[in-house]
């Protein structure tokens, strides 16, 4: 028997036990935490200029101040993991043109995201976005109106996506799911921390 | 029609599953330009830059190599519309053909999502970059039917043009490309103050964070309403999709009264090359949904 097993979205975290985790507790880290970052970026090059904060797009709005979350990171403080404001950046890449010492900041600030995930440092609509990409191939999925609409407007009414191909036999939307993005259970507390983002300090 | 004159269509998931206008309008420009789409059957999610990226960066090269593996199957570039999808396909896809490490890590992991093996054979195209310097505003005039008249804020969007050093498509604090190509079809760009600065929809903002991400666009649409453009110009769903709710965010919440329309390259080009006006798609949308081009004449080229 090869039946396609279709995931569903209410029973995906059983689905995807909490196993194997190198990562629970801030203790876990080691001195290999920063050498990693480092690799891909270049930490320990920064001057503490200050260039990229003044070239914030989130950082205007919000708390969220690049050159303080780089030097925290560079003195070792990993409570940098639980701050809801490295979730504030927008990835709009002003501070890694302009950096003068080549630091990278927003590869910095995914790759501090990374190893929050790790720690199940995650906002729930983030994950909610996983969830979806498990069963669907789409971060955005498609819905009834937008079928509607693509017919009127003389397309197939499912794009040849993953999704168009999720019932076949040779589906490979079940490996995807398996394979892909199996993240750490969310740590309540700091769930709590990022949700409470907008209402505390998310704007100033 | 040799390979040069084919591509990929890479489709993504705010394109074909929120505005199919913009891919109807894609598959219309590139047929009148002689081009064929091939269909990129089985690819899922880019996967996007902001959130996906930010949970596993290796899980995020291995689905994007996924992706571009399809591609390679068929032997042709990538095109996609989509900043976002552009950013990670076109990093990933310059990532691993630099790096052999990461080559190989990938090549390991994609094993399990099929029969796939990244070879690092094709180019990832956006269409912005393919309209506005390969085809760009001279050639463009051959295929023009009409054009259309009036004033434009030109949004590029971050991932079109940063990070720079990877991108090489226009510089970021100046860019010309889509004005240029703006221009060319009969519109006029205006120039409005902190042009480049980013829509606020990115690295997972717009989902989690709604109020950092409509003070960042407030900020945006107050500048551009200040000089009364026609329309906003773009270049990727994502923004367009937050320009688009955005407003209707902003005038339900902060009293203000939005109605600018929203329109991707690809829609004004094929309008401007033909295509009847209901395609364009203008009905869907939340914003403009009254507004008509203007549409002015073009002298007849043999």
């Amino acid at each position: 028997m090869n039946e396609t097993k279709t995931i569903k979205l209410e029973n995906i975290h059983e689905e995807f036990p909490d196993s194997e985790r190198k990562f629970r507790v801030l203790a876990d880290f080691t001195p290999e935490f920063f050498a990693d970052i480092e690799r891909r970026t270049n930490i320990l090059s920064c001057i503490q200029c200050g260039t990229c904060t003044a070239s914030c797009e989130s950082g205007r709005w919000t708390a969220l101040k690049t050159r303080l979350i780089i030097r925290r990171l560079i003195f070792g403080d990993l409570t940098v993991l639980e701050d809801p404001d490295i979730w504030l950046c927008t990835t709009c890449y002003n501070c890694y043109e302009r950096c003068p010492r080549d630091v990278r900041p927003t590869d910095v600030i995914i790759e501090l995201r990374n190893y929050a995930s790790k720690l199940g440092n995650m906002h729930p609509v983030h994950r909610k976005v996983v969830d979806f990409l498990k069963v669907t191939g789409h971060a955005v999925p498609i819905n009834a109106q937008i079928r509607q609409q693509r017919k009127e407007l003389g397309l197939d009414e499912l794009p040849p996506t993953l999704y168009r191909y999720k019932d076949e036999p040779d589906s490979e939307m079940d490996k995807y799911a398996k394979e892909l993005f199996n993240l750490a259970d969310a740590n309540e507390k700091v769930q709590e921390k990022l949700q409470d983002k907008n209402k505390i300090r998310g704007c100033n | 029609m040799g390979k040069d004159h084919e591509f990929a269509f890479y489709l993504g998931c705010i394109m074909p599953n929120r505005y199919p206008q913009i891919e109807k309008a894609t598959r219309f420009v590139l047929e009148k330009l002689g081009y064929k789409l091939l269909d990129m059957e089985k690819a899922a999610c880019c996967p996007a830059p902001g959130v996906l990226r930010s949970f596993d960066k290796v899980d995020w090269m291995v689905a994007a190599a996924r992706n571009i593996c399809i591609a390679e199957k068929l032997d042709r570039d990538i095109l996609t519309v989509c900043n976002g999808c552009f950013g990670t396909l076109q990093e990933v896809n310059k990532h691993l053909k630099e790096n052999e490490e990461a080559r190989e890590q990938v090549n390991e992991h994609l094993k399990k999502l099929g029969d796939y093996e990244y070879k690092g054979t094709i180019e990832v195209k956006h269409i912005g970059e393919f309209l506005g310097a390969d085809i760009g505003p001279t050639e463009i005039q051959k295929y023009l039917v009409r054009k259309v008249k009036g004033r434009v804020t030109v949004h590029y969007g971050c991932h079109f043009l940063k990070p720079t050093r990877t991108r090489q498509v226009d510089s970021s604090e100046n860019p010309v490309i889509l004005d240029d190509f703006a221009e060319a079809i009969g519109l006029v760009s205006v120039d409005f103050r902190q042009k480049l600065t980013c829509c606020g929809a990115g690295g997972g903002i717009k989902a989690a964070y709604a109020e950092t991400s409509m003070k960042i666009l407030g900020e945006k649409m107050k500048n551009m309403t200040a000089v009364q453009p026609d329309f906003i110009l773009d270049v990727c769903p994502f923004c367009h999709l937050q320009f688009e709710t955005g407003q209707d965010w902003l005038n339900k919440n902060k009293g203000t009264n939005y109605d600018l329309p929203v329109i991707h390259i690809s829609q004004i080009t094929a309008f401007c090359m033909g295509m009847d006006e209901q395609f364009v798609g203008l009905k869907y949308q939340m914003m403009g949904k009254d507004f008509k081009f203007t549409p002015v004449e073009v002298e007849s080229h043999d």
